[in-house]
C-alpha cells in the first residue's frame, strides 16, 4: 500500500505537468491573430523593384463573432478585406519585409491565388516561382494567373457574388471556359521538355458602378524559358485548350454553309491525343480530336433529325474546331515559336532516342513540325424538337 | 538470455514492414529518380539486396538456430574475430538510428513545428523509444502490430484521394533508355532493402519458426508494393518535378483536392510519417541495444537502454552539420557502407559457414 502510494503521487504530478504542454498555449496562434492572405499579386515598378500585394480577410476579432474559429464573411457583418502592399528587392525580400506593415502574423498557408503582373511577367517569373516553391507556406495548388495591367489593381477588386476577389477568380479557372493552370504545372511546365508556359490573363471588366467591377479571364499569356513573350486572345485561347487536352465546357455556334440563320452545340465532352510520328527529319504530330456535341439551338433550315443534315453540320463543327486549333498553332509555333502544347514531352515519350539526339536542336525543329488534324465530331441530343419550327 | 520475450511470426513481419518504409517513402522517390528518371517504379521490383539479406539471415538462423548474426559470426570465425565483427553491429545500427532519428527530426522541424527547437523533437522521440525498448521485443513487436493498420490506412488516404489528379502519361517510356537506369536505381533503393538483416535479429524470438520464412516474404512483397504504389503516384503527379522536391510524397498529401472539402492533408503525411519513424527507430534501437548487451555479455539490457539512448541523440546531431550533407552522405557513403555492413558481411560469413559445414562434413566421412 505504502509503496503504490509513493508511486502514484509522482505519476499524478507528472501527468498534472502534462496539461501545460498539451494546452497548446505555448505556440499559440489564434485564427484573429493571423493575417490570412487570400490572394497576392506581384508587379514590377518603374524603378525595377518588385512589389508584393496581398489581399487578407480581416477575421474580426471583437464582438459576437468572438466565438467560433472561423467566421463567414459572407454571414456576420465581418467580411472585410483589404490591400497591403510592401517593395523589395525580390521575392523573399518583399516577403519578408510584409510583416512590417501587418499588425497580425502573416499566414500564407490558405492563399489560393497568385497574379502576376504582366510587366513582371515580361522579365521573368523563375525568381518569385523559386520562393512560392521553396517556401512551406504557398500551395502547389494555388491558381495562377497573369493580369493585364498590375496585379495590385485586379486585387483592389471587391466583386459582387462571390466572397472574395481570389473566390471569384478561382471559380472561372475551374470552369474551364480559359486555362486553370496552377502552381505545380507551372513549374512542371518551366522546368519540362518544351520550356514554355501557359497562364490565363486576367482582366478587368469596368462597370458603372466601380465597385461592381470585377476580375474575369480573357485570354492566355505565353511564356518561353519563364519570360511572358505574348498573348493570345480568347478565341485563340479554345485552341490551346482543345489542343493540351483541356476542353471542359463551351458552346459554339456555326453558320453552315447554304442555308441562313446559325446552329449552336454545346460541346458535352472533347479529348485531344496527341501523336507523334519521325520519319528521318521529318517530325510530325497528329492531332486526334474526338469531341461530343448536343445541339441546343437551331435556326437555320436543316433538319436535324435528318442523318444527311447532320453530316452538313458535322463537317461545319469540325472545320471550326480546326480553324481555333489552328489559329492557336499559328500563333504559338510560327509567331512565338514556344511549345506550349508540349510537342516535346509527346516526341519524347514516343522517341526518346530520337529525342535523345535531337533535343538541342528543338527550337530549331519546333517551329517546322507538321501538324496534322484528326478532328471527329459525335452530335448526340438535338434536343426536344428536330426541324426549325419558326 | 537476454531477452525473454516472445513474438509471433506475423509480428515480426509487421515489424520489418514498418521498420523499411516509413524512410524509403519520405525520400526514395527522390532519390531514385535522379538516377531512373520515370523508371522510379520499376526499381523496387529489382531489388535483390532484400532477398539477399532476408535469404541470409533465415539460413544463417537454420544453422545456428536461436542465435543472431552476432553470436553465428562468434561460432563461425571463432570467438576473437567474432567479437570484432560483433562490434561492428550495435556501433553501426547506433549510427544508421542516428541518421533516421536526424531525418525524423529534420522533416518534423522542417515542414512543420518550424520554430521547435531539433533537438527537443528528437530528443521527446528517443525517449518514447527508450520507454517501449526497456519493455522488450515484446512490446516492440506488438507496436509494430498495432500501428500497421493505422499506417496503412493512412497511406490510402494520401494514395485514394489524389488518384484524380494523376497523369499517366508521365510514366512514358516505360525503359525509354533501357532497363539500366531503374537497375541503378535499385542501388539507392538497396540502402533500405539492406535493412532486412534486421530479421537476424527478431529470429531467435519468433515462436512459430515455421511461419518466419513466410511472414517475411510477404513483408518483402509488400514493401516493394508500397514502394510502386507511392513512387507511381509521385510520379504521376509530378512528374518531372518528382527529383526537385525534399519531399515528393508530402506534396502528394498537400496537393489532395476533393470535391474542394478534402484539402490541406499534409498532417495526414505527418501522423504517416510519425507513426513509422517511431517504430522504424524503436526496431533499430532494439537492436543496438540487445547486440551492445549481448556483446559485453551483460545479463540484462535494460540498464543500458537509457545511456544508449543518450548516445543516440548525440549522434544524430553528430553525423552531420546539416540536412543538406546528410542526403548527400546518404546517396554516397552511407549506401556504401550499409552494403558493407548489412550485405557483404553477412554474405562472407555465410559463406564461411557453408565452407565450415562442407569441409566438416568430409572430415566426419572419413
Amino acid at each position: 500500500m505504502e509503496k503504490t502510494k509513493r508511486k502514484t503521487v509522482p505519476l499524478l504530478l507528472a501527468l498534472s505537468l502534462c496539461t501545460f504542454w498539451l494546452a497548446g498555449c505555448w505556440d499559440q496562434t489564434e485564427v484573429n491573430d493571423l493575417a490570412i492572405i487570400t490572394a497576392a499579386g506581384l508587379d514590377l515598378t518603374e524603378d525595377h523593384q518588385l512589389e508584393l500585394s496581398i489581399k487578407i480577410n480581416v477575421t474580426s476579432s471583437s464582438g459576437a463573432q468572438q466565438m467560433g474559429g472561423s467566421s463567414d464573411p459572407s454571414g456576420g457583418g465581418g467580411g472585410q478585406s483589404i490591400v497591403r502592399s510592401v517593395k523589395g528587392k525580390n521575392m523573399a525580400d518583399a516577403a519578408s519585409k510584409l510583416q512590417q506593415v501587418m499588425t497580425r502574423k502573416v499566414f500564407w498557408g490558405q492563399d489560393e491565388v497568385f497574379i502576376f503582373g504582366e510587366r513582371l511577367a515580361k522579365e521573368g517569373l523563375s525568381e518569385p516561382m523559386n520562393f512560392l516553391l521553396r517556401h512551406p507556406g504557398p500551395r502547389e495548388r494555388a491558381n495562377l494567373f497573369v493580369s493585364k495591367g498590375s496585379a495590385k489593381a485586379v486585387l483592389e477588386l471587391d466583386p459582387p457574388v462571390e466572397r472574395s476577389v481570389a473566390d471569384a477568380l478561382r471559380s472561372m479557372a475551374k470552369e474551364r471556359t480559359g486555362l486553370n493552370i496552377t502552381m505545380k504545372e507551372l513549374a512542371q511546365m518551366m522546368t519540362g521538355k518544351a520550356n514554355a508556359a501557359v497562364i490565363p490573363l486576367v482582366e478587368i471588366k469596368h462597370t458603372q458602378k466601380p465597385q461592381d467591377s470585377f476580375p474575369f479571364i480573357h485570354g492566355t499569356a505565353i511564356l518561353k524559358n519563364g519570360k511572358m513573350i505574348g498573348r493570345m486572345n480568347a478565341a485563340a485561347t479554345r485552341g490551346i485548350l482543345w489542343l493540351r487536352n483541356e476542353i471542359n465546357r463551351a458552346t459554339v455556334t456555326v453558320s453552315p454553309k447554304n442555308s441562313e440563320g446559325t446552329v449552336s452545340v454545346q460541346l458535352l465532352r472533347g479529348q485531344t491525343k496527341l501523336v507523334p510520328h519521325i520519319h528521318g527529319d521529318d517530325w510530325a504530330i497528329t492531332a486526334q480530336i474526338d469531341a461530343q456535341d448536343d445541339i441546343i439551338e437551331n435556326t437555320t433550315d436543316l433538319d436535324l433529325t435528318n442523318p444527311q443534315h447532320i453530316e452538313v453540320l458535322k463537317s461545319e463543327l469540325q472545320a471550326d474546331i480546326n480553324r481555333r486549333v489552328r489559329t492557336a498553332l499559328t500563333q504559338a509555333q510560327k509567331k512565338m515559336k514556344a511549345d506550349i502544347f508540349q510537342f516535346a514531352d509527346a516526341f519524347y515519350r514516343q522517341y526518346p532516342k530520337e529525342w535523345n539526339r535531337n533535343k538541342g536542336r528543338w527550337d530549331e525543329i519546333y517551329p517546322k513540325v507538321e501538324v496534322r488534324l484528326q478532328t471527329n465530331v459525335k452530335i448526340g441530343k438535338s434536343g426536344l424538337i428536330g426541324q426549325n419550327l419558326f | 538470455m537476454v531477452e525473454s520475450g516472445k513474438i509471433s511470426a506475423s509480428q515480426a513481419g509487421k515489424l520489418l514492414y514498418l521498420t523499411v518504409i516509413p524512410t524509403a517513402i519520405l525520400t526514395s522517390p527522390a532519390m531514385i529518380f535522379k538516377v531512373a528518371k520515370q523508371d522510379l517504379w520499376i526499381s523496387p521490383i529489382l531489388a535483390w539486396s532484400g532477398l539477399i539479406t532476408v535469404f541470409i539471415a533465415l539460413r544463417l538462423h537454420r544453422m545456428f538456430p536461436g542465435e543472431n548474426i552476432i553470436q553465428a559470426g562468434e561460432r563461425i570465425i571463432g570467438k576473437f574475430l567474432g567479437k570484432m565483427v560483433g562490434l561492428i553491429f550495435p556501433l553501426f545500427y547506433l549510427y544508421l538510428n542516428g541518421i533516421v532519428v536526424r531525418e525524423y527530426g529534420e522533416f518534423v522541424v522542417g515542414a512543420l513545428l518550424v520554430n521547435t527547437p531539433l533537438i527537443v523533437v528528437l530528443g521527446s522521440m528517443v525517449l518514447v523509444c527508450a520507454i517501449v525498448v526497456r519493455g522488450g521485443i515484446e512490446i516492440v513487436g506488438r507496436f509494430a502490430e498495432l500501428f500497421l493498420p493505422a499506417f496503412i490506412t493512412l497511406f490510402l488516404l494520401i494514395i485514394v484521394p489524389i488518384l484524380p489528379d494523376l497523369n499517366i502519361s508521365n510514366m512514358l517510356p516505360v525503359m525509354g533508355e533501357g532497363i539500366a537506369p531503374s537497375l541503378a536505381g535499385t542501388f539507392v533503393l538497396q540502402l533500405w532493402f539492406s535493412e532486412f538483416i534486421t530479421y537476424s535479429f527478431i529470429l531467435p524470438f519468433v515462436t512459430d519458426q515455421k511461419n518466419a520464412a513466410k511472414s517475411i516474404m510477404f513483408a518483402l512483397g509488400a514493401v516493394i508494393l508500397t514502394l510502386v504504389v507511392s513512387n507511381l503516384a509521385t510520379l504521376l503527379l509530378l512528374g518531372g518535378l518528382t527529383g526537385d522536391y525534399a519531399y515528393p510524397f508530402l506534396i502528394l498529401a498537400r496537393y489532395i483536392n476533393l470535391a474542394e472539402f478534402f484539402t490541406h492533408l499534409e498532417s495526414l503525411f505527418m501522423a504517416i510519417w510519425v507513426l513509422g519513424a517511431f517504430v522504424k527507430i524503436c526496431a533499430f534501437f532494439y537492436v543496438t541495444v540487445l547486440s551492445a548487451a549481448q556483446w559485453m555479455n551483460l545479463s540484462d539490457y535494460k540498464p543500458i537502454v537509457y545511456p544508449l539512448g543518450f548516445l543516440l541523440i548525440l549522434v544524430s546531431l553528430w553525423v552531420a552539420p546539416n540536412y543538406q550533407e546528410m542526403t548527400r552522405a546518404i546517396s554516397t557513403s552511407v549506401n556504401l557502407s550499409i552494403f558493407t555492413v548489412f550485405v557483404a558481411i553477412p554474405v562472407l560469413l555465410f559463406g564461411l559457414a557453408c565452407v565450415k559445414k562442407a569441409v566438416h562434413k568430409n572430415k566426419n566421412r572419413r
